[in-house]
């Protein structure tokens, strides 16, 4: 692993500060389950490495009245362990639970998991150096793709691996950013970039900006969520697809639906036309598999990962059902 | 043209027979009857030290001065080498030497180029960095497919990318088809595993003099050291490799690799020791797989189940190796009179394949055993019945040399009892929803006799101590634990009374720990010192007490007159008559001749699939083999777990996936390249036929390590098959290839 | 692999630099971020402290009990420290990325992979490993139960799986089937002994119960 200096800050400013001088030779180090394989693997070089654990006060569950307030620098196991996540988002639970494993869930955070970037096996290896760090192509495309996106992709074939990002999403979830310029907040329906966007990022932050927190809003009466996730073997997998669901039920009905999948795109994918399609109708399971399915009509597999786009409408109808 | 020449180009096959002037068998050697520690469940001798922590793997050894070695490694799957200049790295701080590894043309992404060794990890690699390379860059070909495509680059210097591997003819297959009453073929794939030990591989070398000692991370001492010899051109005399504990090798560390050649080289350079430990990249790619296999099988077959005739037709690549054939089972394992077999080589621009855990066997078993369960399916018979129906006693398909013992029997009726095979659907897929439960079966056959001329020593101290010496090696299977055993039951000791020496080339003969040959070879031969030991012990005794040496038993540490069991003389007041310390030499030898040995299973298994995602879960496996005497059912178990769970894993996860215009394998890592987890993990069954085999050898025990790896991933894709009504077809089963298999068969119906 | 400068020595001395210095932008963000961290309650009055930036960084790890002093590279993995400059080669690297497991330790009681933890980050933690789970001469429970159960076949995972397994049975006395399953399924046995560790985790859980009694 290459050398690097380690600032141990003691405010978001002085980390925020520390950003912004790094001139992107800084990086932030929350659970470091991310950032140190990328270290490792030399396909990052960060000149400053600014630990974010030195800051208190950024690791809490508290409940008031504009929602649930997670501190970005929870530990995903506290999230997935909580009695009142799992009382009032039981998807949230069941998404965090799901993260990697044991030890991974216990070192890494919530604004890691939000934060981490990608899996796809030509961006985790330093010789392929393809679009995302720089190069001119991206291997994916032509090359070996099974776990790749089907949906709204083109220049750039990963998918957004996070568990918590559709889930969150789903449950309309809004982040705390901070910055010099102070904080702002935004959705996390938001915060992610595609491709398009910004091919060498993933989300809309800041240089010098610190994810520091996520509200969710509490549920009303008669709101479900779940979290569906669908590996290759049991355990510590990410997902091939995944599916979070959350609405507002009356009977098997719901009032408001909001579908976020994962593992289908480069960002937490929203399956707008299932939504449309199912609000306030009977939820049955041929009409959910329709609306799934015509949902992933847009979804263009490249040769190794049409299976996904099946998968998809499975996973969402399942998850969907799981509500109603 | 292969790799460096590892000293182990032998095949298992090979290693088996016996060695010149192996002594003679005795006509009947193995006892009847159980033993008080032989058999039983027995803990590992050494097992407090691996809990703790406290066992030494190479990767841990540290020596005064170490320095650690990287190695620099070819960027491209092909090149020449246009210019190499090692001198920038050796101006680096802290970098004490650097040997060029190659000269030439380089055949495969990760073949070493150069070698550097610097005082820490971190400095070495900076070095490699610092290495000044010009490539010419030259066409390749890193897939089956493309290596055989028109105008592809000819891969070895001296023959087609394409070459006969085996052939083999029995009968009349024409002949045979003719009198079929029904023809059926199919096709099976096999995808490249990597066999992915948890410890990397790793070498440690230090140079005394002109005397060269390394520790390394081997399955076979021996043999490290006949190839250190060989490739520095020394004395073997003046070569020592050691190996105390070794993190998992399944065939990967067989032989000589050329990191440890470089370790060797630096340590001579530097006049320091050297270490170097692979990473798990280089350990994915640099190292070794199992090949890739598409094999077709056609055969006739008459109403009742009665094979006519099979043609046999295997396609096998193991890049710069020559892949495996795997025709053995079906050579064997079923009568069949008419027998066409044709087996080539593709080769590739990837390092060469190595053996793993039963090589060739598990790919033809997963073809012939799987195409067996379709056979019967159309035949509209219990797939049981069918293998019975051709079930053989004599190898050849029944026109060969007789079976000195066949559990297999055995291991149908305690498999399928146990399973409850009766529970299967008769007619494959024919269960209703979309959660489909199967069970299927496949069956095993491998060598495993271990190999005549294996030595063990054995030391009685005056003071009464014993110790055991064997060149042999403990790669997790508990080889010490089974050598003490035998010790104490022949001396009338306890294992933990016995002091086990092996992993050290110094000590006398045995073969690599693989093929499943160390219980077999190494067992024989302490049972055989043992024996010497316990007899002049005996005669010593027998002296002392003045009673004749035949009224003498040996048990309880203590030599007693079997006619008035009070009048004793305690183990260690026989062993100072010795009046020195006395070493019995210990030899396998030979088996009863006119006959032949292999060791038999069956497995079944019970899965469920979901045939909207094609997710395979596997719900428990029954393994029953005849290996002969179980030697130690503790460690014996262990085997058969870790065999049918590998075997799981490759069935459902694993695929070294080559980018092929980047000659590049994209997964080499521990989360890409996917192996099984606890949460995969079945209820599993062993059960063992114990059959003893009293012609083989003086235990009666054959080898493990191989046979419940080999039907292991075809009983799996054979229960798939029962609960879809549709074979697979090709490992691994991802949810992509279920749901495209159950396409073909919504096709077909 | 890309090439870097030579580095004809490393620095081996703490620096605390005023790495905001010169930077405008920076101090007003600071100024900013005092009102906005005070309001929220966090770390109050620290925002004038520069913060410290290490090259090498003092650290006092409590290994199995002892108190070790050293100094470190902010690389340097809490892996790397143990194994190499500590000699306590118990704890195992096998893929160096926190896919295996192997090389699993207790950090302040909870199972962490050491391969992706910084040794600076553990400054003035507790570590636990293989080595320092047999208290007074004595076996774990766990230990001796995979030597009872034979869970395990090379043993180069198993230091990990004893780890994570202790971690459960410390946190849940009586860990359900599933239970067990979950908490080592960020450990890989590539020799495939599942069955036998998730046995042996049982049995010492039963042991460790009734010997409570």
């Amino acid at each position: 692993m290459k050398n690097f200096k380690l600032a141990e800050p003691k405010t978001l400013s002085q980390a925020s500060a520390l950003l912004a001088g790094g001139n992107g030779r800084a990086a932030l180090l929350a659970g470091g389950t991310d950032l140190l394989g990328e270290i490792k693997e030399g396909i990052r070089l960060p000149e400053t490495v600014v630990d974010l654990m030195t800051i208190s006060g950024l690791s809490f569950i508290r409940q008031d009245p504009a929602g649930l307030r997670l501190g970005a620098l929870t530990a995903v196991a506290e999230l997935a362990e909580d009695a009142a996540v799992g009382r009032l988002f039981p998807g949230l639970s069941q998404a965090a639970r799901s993260v990697a494993s044991p030890q991974l869930r216990r070192m890494g955070t919530l604004g890691g998991n939000l934060c981490q970037r990608p899996r796809c096996w030509y961006y985790r290896t330093a010789e392929t150096v393809c679009r995302k760090k720089g190069g001119s192509k991206c291997f994916a495309s032509n090359g070996r793709n099974r776990y790749h996106a089907v949906l709204g992709s083109g220049l750039c074939h990963i998918v957004y691996p996070s568990d918590l990002a559709p889930m969150l999403m789903a449950l309309q979830a809004r982040l705390t950013l901070f910055s010099a310029q102070g904080e702002r907040t935004i959705p996390l329906a938001e915060f992610y970039a595609l491709p398009s966007v910004n091919i060498q990022r993933e989300n809309m932050l800041g240089q010098d900006e610190i994810l520091k927190e996520v509200v969710v809003p509490l549920p009303g009466p008669g709101a479900k969520s779940a979290y569906l996730k669908f590996k290759e073997r049991g355990a510590w997998d990410f997902a091939l697809v995944s599916a979070a669901a959350a609405g507002t039920f009356s009977g098997r009905s719901a009032s408001s639906l909001h579908i976020v999948m994962g593992g289908l795109a480069p960002v937490p994918w929203r399956m707008r036309e299932a939504e449309e399609a199912l609000r306030g109708k009977k939820l049955n399971e041929d009409l959910v598999r329709r609306a799934a399915k015509a949902s992933l009509q847009e979804a263009k597999p490249l040769e190794e990962n049409a299976y996904k786009v099946e998968l998809a409408e499975v996973i969402l109808s399942r998850a969907v059902m799981s509500l109603g | 043209m292969r790799d460096l020449d590892t000293g182990d180009s032998l095949t298992y096959k090979e290693q088996g027979q016996p060695l010149p002037g192996a002594k003679p068998a005795a006509s009947v050697q193995a006892p009847a009857g159980t033993f008080k520690y032989i058999g039983g469940y027995l803990p590992r001798v050494d097992g407090e030290r691996v809990v703790t922590g406290a066992a030494e793997y190479t990767q841990d050894l540290q020596l005064e001065g170490m320095l650690f070695a990287k190695i620099l490694r070819s960027p491209h799957a092909c090149a020449e080498i246009v210019a190499l200049d090692l001198s920038p790295a050796l101006a680096l701080d802290g970098v004490k030497a650097a040997v060029r590894l190659k000269e030439g043309r380089l055949n495969y992404l990760g073949e070493p180029v150069a070698a550097v060794a610097a005082q820490d990890e971190a400095t070495a690699e900076e070095a490699l960095d610092l290495i000044k390379v010009e490539y010419k860059e030259l066409p390749f070909v890193v897939s089956e497919d493309a290596s055989q495509a028109e105008g592809a680059p000819q891969v070895l210097p001296d023959g087609p990318n394409v070459q006969k591997l085996n052939e083999l003819t029995r009968g009349d297959v024409d002949k045979g088809f003719r009198e079929a009453d029904l023809l059926l073929e199919r096709t099976y794939r096999t995808s490249w595993e990597v066999h992915q030990p948890a410890e990397t591989h790793a070498s440690l070398a230090l140079w005394e003099g002109d005397s060269l000692t390394v520790w390394d991370s081997t399955q076979a001492v021996h043999s490290v050291r006949d190839g250190l010899a060989r490739a520095l051109k020394m004395p073997a005399a003046k070569v020592r490799v050691i190996k105390k504990y070794m993190g998992g090798g399944f065939g990967s560390k067989l032989g000589l690799n050329d990191h440890t050649l470089a370790a060797a080289l630096l340590a001579h350079q530097a006049r320091r020791p050297v270490k170097v430990v692979l990473s798990r990249k280089e350990n994915s790619y640099c190292v070794g797989f199992r090949p890739s296999n598409r094999i077709t099988i056609k055969a006739g077959v008459k109403k009742d189940g009665t094979l006519t005739a099979v043609h046999f037709k295997n396609l096998t690549c193991g890049g710069l190796g020559r892949g495996d054939d795997c025709a053995d089972p079906l050579v064997d394992l079923y009568r069949c009179p008419n027998l066409k077999v044709e087996e080539y080589s593709v080769f590739a621009h990837t390092c060469s394949n190595r053996p793993t855990r039963a090589p060739g066997h598990t790919q033809g078993t997963f073809a012939l055993e799987g195409f067996l369960e379709e056979l019967a399916a159309e035949l509209g018979m219990d797939p049981l019945e069918l293998r019975l129906r051709n079930y053989t006693t004599k190898n050849q398909g029944d026109t060969g040399t007789p079976y000195s013992t066949k559990g297999l029997e055995q291991c149908y009726r305690l498999g399928s009892e146990k399973i409850g095979w009766q529970r299967r659907n008769k007619k494959p897929g024919q269960a209703a929803g979309r959660t489909k439960r199967g069970l299927g079966m496949a069956s095993q056959i491998w060598p495993g006799a271990g190999v005549p001329g294996t030595l063990a020593d054995l030391y009685v101290y005056p003071d009464g101590s014993v110790e055991v010496q064997c060149g042999t090696q403990d790669i997790g299977c508990g080889t010490r634990t089974f050598m003490a055993a035998i010790a104490a039951e022949t001396l009338g000791l306890e294992p933990k009374d016995i002091i086990i020496k092996i992993g050290d080339s110094d000590y006398p003969w045995a073969p690599s720990s693989g093929g499943s040959l160390t219980a077999p070879s190494v067992g024989p031969a302490v049972r055989d010192a043992a024996l010497k030991a316990v007899e002049q012990l005996k005669q010593l005794a027998a002296k002392k007490l003045n009673i004749p040496a035949g009224q003498i038993t040996a048990a309880e540490k203590k030599f007693s007159n079997s006619q008035n069991p009070a009048q004793a003389l305690s183990f260690a007041e026989a062993a100072h008559e010795l009046r020195r310390e006395t070493v019995f030499h210990g030899e396998r030898a030979l088996w009863a001749p006119g006959f032949d040995y292999q060791t038999f299973g069956a497995q079944f298994a019970e899965v469920e699939v979901d045939t909207e995602t094609g997710r395979i879960r596997v719900l428990r496996v029954v393994a029953a083999h005849d290996i002969g005497r179980v030697l130690n059912r503790q460690t014996a178990e262990s085997q058969v777990l870790g065999g049918v769970l590998q075997g799981l894993s490759a069935a459902l996860f694993e695929q070294k996936t080559m980018d092929t215009s980047l000659g590049r394998m994209v997964n080499a890592n521990l989360h890409d390249y996917k192996v099984a987890t606890i949460e995969d993990c079945p209820e599993i069954i062993p059960l063992f036929a114990d059959v003893v085999d009293e012609r083989l050898n003086n235990l009666g025990n054959k080898g493990l390590g191989e046979p419940p790896r080999i039907p292991s991933s075809a009983v799996i894709a054979n229960a798939v098959f029962n609960a879809i009504g549709v074979h697979v077809g090709e490992i691994p089963m991802t949810p992509d290839k279920v749901l495209q298999a159950l396409k073909r068969r919504e096709g077909r119906s | 692999m890309e090439n870097s400068s030579i580095k004809k020595k490393r620095k081996k001395t703490v620096t605390r630099r005023a790495f905001i210095k010169g930077m405008g932008g920076g101090a007003i963000g600071a100024t900013l971020a005092a009102g906005l961290l005070g309001r929220d309650g966090l770390t109050p009055g620290g925002q004038n402290v520069e913060p410290a930036v290490f090259e090498a960084k003092p650290i006092t790890l409590t290994v199995n009990g002892k108190t070790v002093r050293l100094e470190v590279e902010p690389r340097e993995t809490l892996l790397h420290v143990l194994r190499e400059r500590l000699r306590l080669p118990g704890t195992k690297r096998t893929c160096d990325r926190g896919e295996c497991g192997a090389c699993t330790v207790l950090l302040d009681g909870k199972p962490v992979y050491s391969c992706m933890t910084l040794a600076a980050r553990a400054d003035r933690r507790q570590v636990r490993t293989i080595e320092g789970l047999a208290a007074g001469g004595n076996l774990h429970p766990l230990q001796q139960a995979f030597i009872d159960k034979d869970a395990y076949q090379c043993g180069f995972c198993t230091p990990g799986f004893i780890m994570a397994g202790a971690a459960l049975l410390e946190a849940n006395p009586s860990p359900s089937g599933d239970q067990i399953k979950a908490a080592l399924s960020g450990n890989i046995c590539r020799c495939g002994n599942y069955q036998k560790i998730h046995e042996a985790v049982a049995a010492a859980s039963e042991r460790m119960r009734s010997g409570l009694k």
